[in-house]
């Protein structure tokens, strides 16, 4: 994927993250670490900021080696207990992004394997906190790609159930950003490539009316806020291709270790 | 005042067959001193339960030390899939029992206050009852609501890694806890390797000596994982460790002389 793309996701994703009312944001990738710190620069200056599960107001910053968002806080942070951040789930008050391996038509999501329950085909990391997330809370999905792989009809294991209703569930693919309703999903906007990407996975469900409106640059002052707190580019390398990652991720690594 | 132990004591305790829970989270943190000390000693049908597992897992896996392994997810994190945890499950070599981070910090908690189980949210209409056998579904005895009952899960062992403990045996740490507090009240015993020894300053400590059985002084024990701030994540030896695959043997987690 194109540099171009992933900032212009990233810098929805800061907006998004702005402007949604929420105090408490759990990081969970350098992408995501990213938007949230250029969100507290885009009008949301005392977003705290959940780095791991004992610093829920800590002061993460998008690295690959240290953590696995830079989870790891720059200086001293108050230390929570570890289930205050279910604490915050039931209460609706955090937000968070999610990367499942599958998100299918009715918002559930799977990061456990491919295949039969208990007998992947192909083995993934693991639930996670997916099913942890069956609250009001505010959940972005972040996509590197949109296709039929990732986006289905059922999931294969239901690791995150159907949100209740009223709770905010938006995608971000290279498409455009979608939201979660009570007929599935919808387009909000799409790229300039999005009618294109909607189409290859059907299953989804996304019907598009030739109304959306089309995003075909990044939000100008939410991209700036973005090379302020990420000048090295680290948020581009989760949407890097299969050639350009390992070696995005090995220099990334190298400036850190320096 | 917890007993001061040898990295080689350790098999002298555990034995094959015991349930170990291990702290840290992904790169961070892991006790790979302690493990690479009961690879070491030949322990086998190994019970295994890493909240966020990564290398410690793996090294258990490479070695045919584990018959059952309890967690929320095993990665290499931007390295990757994990792949011994990966071809384990997919030839359902062992016994994998999946549980979400909320729900295993419920079963610890239940083991930490000696009740048999706790009700929660959590898992609520997923998969994982049916993947995992301390989950069971039911309703809520005052409201009638539906709730997730998670059966206790109390570890033999708990083993941890910190940066620091002091004289009096509190444990230091900068970073985050993860389960590490958890695992120590709900563990029979716990076992906390450390890179150093520090004055004591018990306001700042992160775990209290009341629930520390032993230390054990191993400085870069948690390599090639990070222990922040001493030192980072090896990204040479994961990657390696990644690009290796099926084909990764425990002599890749030997530390550099």
């Amino acid at each position: 994927m194109s540099a171009a793309i992933a900032d212009l996701l990233t810098a929805a994703l800061a907006r998004e993250i702005a402007t949604s009312g929420i105090r408490l944001f759990a990081v969970t990738t350098p992408a995501s670490v990213a938007a949230a710190l250029a969100a507290r620069e885009l009008g949301a200056p005392e977003l705290a900021l959940a780095a791991g599960f004992s610093a829920l107001d800590g002061a993460p910053e998008p690295a690959v080696t240290r953590g696995e968002a830079g989870l790891l806080t720059r200086g001293p942070t108050f230390r929570d207990d570890p289930g205050d951040v279910f604490v915050a789930l039931a209460r609706g008050r955090v937000g968070v992004v999610a990367q499942p391996a599958q998100l299918d038509a009715s918002g559930r999501t799977n990061l456990s394997g491919i295949g039969e329950p208990g007998h992947p085909r192909v083995a993934l990391p693991g639930a996670r906190g997916l099913p942890d997330h069956r609250t009001r809370s505010r959940v972005w999905y972040l996509y590197a790609t949109h296709g039929p792989r990732q986006l289905v009809k059922r999931v294969d294991v239901v690791c995150g159930a159907t949100p209740p209703p009223g709770a905010l569930r938006r995608l971000l693919t290279p498409a455009g950003c979608f939201e979660l309703g009570e007929r599935g999903w919808r387009a909000l906007w799409l790229t300039a490539a999005g009618a294109e990407l909607v189409a290859t996975a059907p299953a989804f469900g996304v019907v598009l009316d030739g109304a959306e409106p089309v995003l075909e640059q990044p939000d100008a002052e939410a991209l700036a806020a973005l090379e302020r707190v990420d000048p090295h580019g680290v948020r581009r390398i989760e949407f890097a291709s299969g050639v350009d990652a390992p070696r995005l991720w090995r220099a990334a690594a190298e400036r850190e270790a320096a | 005042m917890p007993e001061s132990l040898s990295a080689e004591a350790l098999p002298g305790l555990i034995g094959d067959g015991a349930l170990i829970a291990i702290g840290g989270a992904g790169l961070q943190r892991k006790p790979m001193r302690l493990l690479r000390a009961l690879v070491a000693a030949g322990r086998r049908e190994l019970r295994v339960m890493s909240f966020l597992g990564s290398l410690d897992v793996e090294l258990l896996l490479a070695a045919g030390a584990v018959a059952e392994l309890h967690s929320a997810g095993v990665s290499l994190d931007a390295a990757g899939l994990a792949p011994h945890y990966r071809a384990a499950r997919e030839r359902g070599s062992v016994r994998f029992v999946e549980w979400s981070e909320g729900t295993l910090l419920c079963a610890l908690e239940a083991a930490a206050r000696g009740v048999p189980s706790l009700p929660t949210w959590q898992a609520l209409d997923t998969d994982l009852p049916a993947l995992n056998p301390w989950l069971r579904e039911g309703r809520d005895p005052f409201t009638g609501a539906a709730v997730m009952n998670v059966r206790a899960l109390r570890p033999d062992f708990a083993l941890l890694h910190v940066a620091a403990v002091d004289e009096a045996g509190y444990a230091y740490l900068d970073g985050d806890l993860a389960y590490d507090g958890a695992m120590a009240r709900a563990a029979g015993e716990v076992i906390v390797s450390h890179d150093q020894r520090r004055g004591g300053e018990p306001r700042l400590a992160a775990l209290s000596r009341l629930w520390i059985d032993a230390t054990v002084h191993a400085p870069h024990g948690a390599w090639p994982t990070g222990c922040h701030p001493l030192s980072g994540v090896d990204s040479a030896g994961v990657a390696a460790w990644a690009s290796a695959g099926q084909e990764a043997t425990v002599a890749l987690l030997e530390p550099p002389a």
